[in-house]
């Protein structure tokens, strides 16, 4: 899965393609990756990640989990996710040009085509963001 | 990244009691189409949410940082297509560190965004 093109998992390009990399997945968690470049569209005046692109890049993590358990059930496009609410989003920092963001995601309950997941997002051990969302994957 | 004029165009802005309200239309020319999704362009929440932000910023004359979202419902699809022209409802309420935002995402038909959070300077 290492070696997993990430646009197999996810139909987001760039510029707003915010997630490189699903290091794991099991049934109920994945962890993702983003380095932050230079040239990523949510990048401040300030060099840093806006919180913004922070919730974007949260939201990718959940599509592109969701894309893999797609695709191993045998899908061959990836699933298109939307946000359908976000909850209790706490930034505390924000990444720099350069840093690498892993991101665990947490699976809860699905109703309805609507999946509840929670998410958090570290550089170098240390949490950057955290929030709860619902992902409505269109099926 | 600046969303105004590259996102979208500011077209008025007014107050209106204790809310303002900025009329704006989003850019369907915008690069962020080409990537979400390609062939589909849907307008990304996070843009939407940026979008609050900026309004915000715009309203108080300061830099923010959005600190927390208590809740942020997002109730419609918004494309450029759907919904060229968008009004954004902000309220802000002053705390000890920033502001207590809440905003709306409407048109005529639909609202599109509902949005309760701190910012902080």
């Amino acid at each position: 899965m290492k070696n997993e093109d990430i646009k197999k998992l996810i139909p987001q390009r760039d510029p707003i393609l915010m997630v490189d990399k699903l290091l794991e997945a099991d049934s109920s968690k994945s962890l993702t990756s983003l380095t932050v470049r230079a040239d990523n569209y949510f990048i401040g005046e300030d060099g840093k990640l806006e919180e913004s692109g922070l919730i974007e890049h949260i939201a990718q993590s959940a599509s592109a989990f969701a894309g893999y358990m797609a695709v191993e059930k045998g899908a061959t496009e990836p699933p298109v996710g939307y946000i359908g609410e976000i909850r209790k989003f706490c930034c505390y920092h924000r990444p720099r040009v350069g840093d690498e963001l892993v991101t665990t995601i947490i699976i809860g309950a699905e109703v309805g085509g609507v999946t509840s997941i929670n998410g958090e997002s570290r550089v170098q051990g240390k949490l950057m963001a955290e929030t709860q969302m619902k992902i409505y994957i269109r099926p | 990244m600046k969303l105004e004029n590259n996102y979208y165009k500011l077209i008025s802005m007014h107050h209106e009691g204790l809310s303002s309200r900025f009329h704006i239309a989003l850019r369907k020319e915008c690069d962020v189409y080409i990537g979400h999704f390609p062939g589909d362009p849907v307008s990304p929440g996070a843009c939407n949410i940026q979008t609050i932000k900026e309004c915000a910023e715009q309203l108080t004359g300061k830099e923010l940082r959005i600190s927390t979202i208590r809740q942020c419902r997002l109730t419609a699809v918004v494309t450029p297509v759907v919904c060229p022209e968008l009004d954004v409802i902000i309220n802000l309420q002053s705390l000890e560190q920033g502001y207590a935002v809440t905003a709306r995402i409407i048109d005529a038909e639909k609202t599109y965004m509902e949005y309760k959070g701190e910012m902080t300077v």
